[in-house]
């Protein structure tokens, strides 16, 4: 698929230099590449499980720690409303009427600089387990181009941050990233199954379902459909 | 949305119900496939179940066998949103179109697309073979467009290789344009900002879909496909939107006795 051009693309940006690098490394190299290639004054990944409890994993950029500390002291702000809502929230000119959703933020990340603030969910379906937040010290909204890279990022920071827990003592972790692919349907179907069958979150599901693809050297797709055919099962 | 919708089992080479020599029904079902297309604003719209609606309506109006949309995920490709029928075989011929067939075609171009059997394998040679194991031969897809952004594509299968007429052709564009404008508002389609905000809500949903689809076969132990219906059994009965009924699934908010009594013989 074409996304996973683009995925190899970035993840051989940030892997390059040291392959055994760990997720809070990998997330930190993320970050320098978004700045880097989207002229950004900061990016940063924040991890949530509610509105109180967010903390920054890693970042890049003047600004990077910026946008997330205020929100975390306003309590308000864009990165709260896309990780509860799961979906993006772009203010290209944080000075415009629809950053008026949250003025107090708004006005602080002007005085401190900061003129568009992205921010981009790490979801899993419904849920998710933060942000990635990229922020500008000039409006303007980014170009298509950047925007799939920025998601791609964030795709990847996620998945990051899922397989770590999994990745210890097994494969590194980016070469349990590098496997693509994880967004076809049977994988989605899959891990509602094995969900179900460990009792477990969306989340853990599909990060025990792709490292154990990679423990087993086969494609996650194939894994997956074993999974939906019933031929394996988790829980045993 | 149909009560023929989304789970209609349509087999390869049905024609739907809208025969020829039947157009003043064909005209009295296209106007309220229109309707349905229009009533986008009300306050449980949801982008999944209005175009599971679409491509049930398009495959009855238009005589194909099967039909899915598809819309740009972002990240330069694009994903299966809705499909007349949720059977694997088809799903997995949308999502083939990531990489080539029709779907991928109107979408970069922003025409229309329609190819018979020979054309097709000279066309997309990976995607073809795959299309006419699942008993498909001729193929069209149209974009979804909102002035001069593209979003997506609907894809139509016919099970013979008869091309679709001039005027099938411009119902399914008629169609397919008026759902982009229906599902991106006005405003969306100026602002790029809500446009991927909109088009990332809709490729969430799929995804809870797709996961709760596991679940419940999981729960329920019963295929995939039979757990769709079991979906969509318990949305129009309880009246609620796909999507919602999808995340309370995963979130373990309806109990599988709950879901048990709908389905998927229902």
């Amino acid at each position: 698929m074409p996304e996973d051009g683009r995925r190899t693309r970035i993840m051989a940006a940030v892997t390059s230099k040291d392959a055994a690098a760990g997720a809070e490394e990998l997330v930190r190299r993320l970050c320098r590449f978004a700045v880097d290639e989207m002229a950004l004054s900061g990016c940063a990944l924040v991890l949530m499980s509610g509105p109180e409890s967010a903390s920054v994993l890693a970042g890049a950029g003047r600004h990077a720690r910026t946008v997330t500390g205020l929100q975390m002291e306003l309590g308000e702000g864009p990165c709260l409303d896309a990780h509860a809502h799961g979906i993006p929230v772009l203010l290209p000119d944080l000075s415009a009427e629809s950053a008026n959703r949250w003025p107090t933020f708004a006005a602080a990340a002007l005085a401190a600089g900061v003129h568009a603030e992205f921010s981009l969910p790490l979801t899993v379906g419904h849920g998710g387990i933060g942000t990635l937040d990229l922020c500008r010290d000039r409006t303007g909204m980014l170009s298509d181009e950047h925007m799939a890279d920025a998601l791609v990022t964030a795709d990847i920071a996620r998945d990051a941050v899922l397989y770590q827990q999994y990745a210890t003592g097994g494969p590194g972790l980016p070469e349990l990233l590098a496997a693509t692919g994880s967004d076809r349907i049977v994988i989605h179907q899959a891990t509602g199954m094995i969900a179900a069958q460990l009792d477990d979150t969306i989340a853990n599901a599909l990060a025990r379902l792709r490292a154990a693809a990679f423990a087993s050297g086969r494609p996650m797709y194939d894994l997956a459909q074993d999974v939906v055919e019933r031929r394996v099962r988790f829980d045993d | 949305m149909t009560e023929t919708g989304a789970g209609r089992p349509v087999e390869p080479g049905d024609c739907g119900p809208a025969g020829r020599g039947d157009d003043v029904t064909r005209e009295a079902v296209l106007a309220r496939a229109f309707v349905r297309l229009a009533d986008t604003l009300a306050s449980d719209f949801d982008v999944v179940d209005f175009l599971h609606g679409l491509s049930a309506d398009s495959v009855e109006i238009l005589r194909a066998a099967a039909a899915g949309v598809m819309l740009a995920d972002g990240r330069g490709g694009m994903r299966l949103i809705a499909s007349s029928d949720e059977r694997m075989r088809l799903l997995e011929l949308f999502e083939l179109q990531g990489a080539q067939g029709p779907c991928l075609d109107a979408f970069s171009s922003g025409r229309s697309v329609q190819a018979n059997a020979a054309d097709s394998r000279a066309r997309w040679p990976d995607f073809a073979p795959q299309a006419r194991d699942a008993g498909f031969q001729l193929m069209c897809a149209v974009p979804l467009r909102v002035r001069t952004d593209v979003i997506g594509a609907l894809n139509l299968f016919r099970g013979s290789d008869e091309p679709f007429t001039g005027a099938e052709m411009e119902i399914a564009q008629a169609m397919a344009e008026m759902a982009a404008i229906g599902l991106i508002q006005e405003r969306a389609a100026r602002e790029r900002n809500l446009l991927t905000t909109q088009l990332q809500a809709a490729l969430n949903s799929r995804v809870i879909i797709e996961q709760a689809k596991g679940m419940i076969s999981e729960y329920l132990t019963m295929t995939v496909d039979d757990a769709f219906k079991v979906l969509r059994n318990y949305a129009h009965y309880h009246n609620r939107r796909l999507s919602e009924v999808a995340s309370d699934v995963v979130d373990r908010r309806i109990p599988s006795a709950a879901l048990a009594r709908h389905g998927p013989h229902f």
